[in-house]
């Protein structure tokens, strides 16, 4: 089925152009140093080179097999005309030469990592990227570790234990760098973990500090008078709203992305699921599991916090991207921020209170009518919750996989003012059980099978105002799409499908404009920069995997005895991509 | 632990609740309580972990040697069962693992 673009008319006007190209960069270094591209995480690059007129002569220029099978996750860095790649599980870094024919390795580095971490993953293996700073390229290895590498030579410079891989804790995501600070979460919202932020010293990998996304004020850092947020009163509340002792195993990971405002000096990200999903294990708000905290990255202090899914019932993750722009939002101009969650709504928050703009479905919804906006929480269809005692529930939408893979980050042109997300379309039954812990072992208590949402097709790449939370226009996909975007100063938007092509759409109109097979299903996230020859590159991993939820297994051929039969609800996935993980970079 | 996953000859381990249908009941609790579901999926169909219902094993396929992957691990990420659950324990979930039916047509998936 070929994809096809839909214009939403009724918002067709606010296509004019609008203040927030107000914004738009004044240079561009052309490289990408960050996984998020800027600390506003809007992964908006002001090269131009490349625009709607042209990228339908866009080719591949160079590959790079990287020798492993996992979901391909994250992105790629360019920095001094070379380029840092991350693979999954074993986590080895690659350093390619920009500046000669071929871009040959300066060095790969291959650290040692504990095996059993691939089976305290989740979902799969992966690795969401890495973080240049101070001449260091800084990661997380999947068993626990943060690791700094001398950026010129390859030599390991720190390697520093953050996590506990014997209670179910391990470290896909891609760190953020703050002055002298760097900043890491673990994954382990399926094995009951205690999640947490930490800060490491750049220069010595040294733990500076370590703030609980849940537990007692003292754990948690909320100081009466330091922490307001902005719809909740109260001590001890990711304390209180969890039944005894529960928030000692309560999950609440962070795996996803980190931004940071310097000018309010706030670092913001999202939380994951409560453990486990059977919600009578856990009455209560439990807070701040699915929220978004803002945290003083300097000692960690909890400045406000929201939660987008209280006592959520349905593994809704808060862990996807916020990103920072300067809106104008009911005749005003705020500084907000724009989060895509798993619950599907698209939140339009004030970043300096906290308090919920605009909060509208951007997938279907049926767990949640709307989001009260006098009380920040969402209106629930009670016949949607789930629980032991429920039985089967069934018809909820979107499923687990969310409207929107949290992996799958987003992007924002202060050109068009227009937010480019990849979604979901699937609904789920969900039955949950009765669940004991057992560190290290998986602590989930739910069955959760998958439908297609309505119209049939699974997935779309979406562009979004986030002023008034309107779908602008859309391309439906046959299958979900869990790639990140980029957009460009060129108005062209690149993404990537699950069955495996690359594609450009005009950022303005949805309009497709190329594609190419890359040879994997894309879960990774496209970058762009300018090469040592001054022209325009995009970059892109090839390589499904990153959730064995979503994907049958019948996209794997790496082992003789786990064969598997295709998904019911996507069952010919496999007849177009398998596993593999390649780096592509394209130019005109 | 063989890296090759063929067990060493005198090492044939007897399944003491080989066929005994109230210990495949009794496997399939345990399967689900002790969270190898969570893993394995729903049925043991394989989720992150590698399905135990196909008729391949990466360790050797008889009872010995499942039993061997339960009690002591497997280096991917299989924890070890032994001192968590009992012998007699074990060895029921492989006798529950062994009487699942295998699927027709594994080897191949067809679309035209």
């Amino acid at each position: 089925m070929p994809s096809r673009s839909r214009l939403v008319p009724a918002v067709l006007l606010m296509l004019a152009p609008n203040r927030a190209a107000a914004q738009t960069p004044a240079r561009d270094d052309g490289q990408w140093t960050m996984p998020g591209k800027d600390y506003a995480a809007t992964r908006y690059s002001a090269l131009g080179a490349i625009t709607s007129a042209n990228v339908a002569r866009l080719r591949p220029v160079w590959t790079f097999s990287t020798g492993v099978l996992g979901g391909h996750e994250g992105q790629p860095l360019v920095v001094n005309n070379t380029m840092y790649v991350v693979t999954p599980y074993p986590n080895v870094l690659y350093a390619f030469d920009l500046t000669k024919d071929g871009y040959p390795l300066k060095w790969k580095y291959r650290p040692d990592v504990n095996p059993s971490a691939v089976g305290s993953a989740c979902c799969d293996a992966v690795n969401r990227g890495a973080v240049f700073a101070d001449g260091k390229i800084v990661y997380n290895l999947l068993d626990g570790h943060t690791v700094a590498v001398d950026a010129a030579t390859g030599a390991e410079l720190w390697k520093t234990q953050i996590a506990d891989l014997g209670q179910g804790e391990t470290t896909p995501m891609a760190p953020l760098v703050v002055k002298n600070l760097v900043f890491v979460g673990p994954s382990g919202g399926e094995f009951g973990i205690h999640g947490w932020l930490k800060a490491l010293d750049l220069n010595t990998g040294r733990v500076v500090w370590t703030a609980y996304n849940e537990g007692p004020d003292s754990e948690v850092r909320a100081t009466p008078g330091t922490f307001k947020p902005f719809y909740d009163r109260g001590t001890d509340l990711g304390l209180s709203s969890w039944p005894g002792d529960a928030w000692k195993r309560a999950g609440v990971p962070v795996w996803g992305w980190l931004s940071y405002d310097p000018q309010l000096d706030l670092l913001y990200f999202g939380t994951g699921n409560a453990s486990p999903y059977n919600p009578e294990q856990r009455a209560g708000d439990n807070k701040w599991a699915s929220s978004v905290l803002a945290r003083r990255p300097a000692d960690g202090s909890l400045i406000w916090a929201y939660q987008f899914t209280p006592h959520e019932n349905w593994d809704y993750d808060a862990n996807a991207e916020m990103i920072l722009v300067d809106l104008d939002v009911g005749g005003r101009s705020r500084k907000v921020l724009v989060h895509f969650d798993k619950n599907g709504f698209a939140y339009t928050i004030d970043r300096v209170t906290g308090e919920v703009l605009v909060a509208q479905p951007f997938a279907p919804v049926t767990w949640a009518k709307g989001v009260d906006l006098a009380t920040g929480r969402p209106v629930l269809d009670s016949t949607k919750l789930t629980g032991a005692s429920r039985g089967n529930i069934t018809g909820i939408c979107p499923s687990l996989e969310g409207g929107k893979s949290p992996v799958s980050a987003g992007s924002y042109s202060p050109r068009t003012g227009l937010f480019y997300v990849s979604t979901n379309n699937l609904c789920m039954d969900f039955h949950a059980a009765q669940v004991t812990r057992i560190a290290g072992t998986p602590y989930i208590g739910a069955a959760t099978p998958y439908k297609p949402g309505p119209g049939g097709h699974m997935g779309a790449f979406i562009a979004w105002d986030a002023r008034t939370g309107r779908t602008v226009w859309e391309i439906r996909e046959r299958y979900p799409v869990w790639s990140g975007s980029v957009t460009t100063a060129g108005d062209v938007v690149f993404y990537g499908t699950l069955d495996g092509w690359f594609k450009a759409a005009d950022a303005r109109t949805g309009k497709p404009l190329w594609k190419f097979k890359v040879g994997s299903g894309v879960v990774g996230c496209p970058i762009t920069y300018r090469g040592p020859d001054g022209k325009q590159y995009v970059a892109v991993y090839a390589g499904i995997g990153g959730d064995w939820f979503l994907l049958s297994g019948d996209v794997r051929s790496d082992d003789p005895a786990d064969v598997r039969a295709p998904a019911d609800f996507m069952p010919d996935i496999a007849r177009h991509t398998s596993q593999g993980g390649i780096v592509w970079i394209f130019a005109l | 632990m063989v890296a090759g996953g063929v067990a060493p000859v005198g090492a044939i381990l007897a399944n003491p609740f080989a066929d005994d249908r109230a210990s495949v009941a009794e496997g399939e609790r345990t399967f689900v309580a002790m969270n190898c579901d969570g893993c394995h999926g729903g049925g043991a169909a394989g989720w992150v972990g590698p399905s135990l219902v196909d008729g391949r094993w990466r360790y050797g396929g008889t009872d010995g040697a499942v039993f061997h992957s339960v009690f002591y691990g497997r280096a991917r990420g299989m924890p070890a069962y032994g001192g968590v659950l009992s012998t007699d324990a074990i060895w029921k979930i492989v006798t529950y693992l062994r009487a699942q039916p295998l699927p027709a047509g594994v080897p191949t998936e067809r679309w035209q």
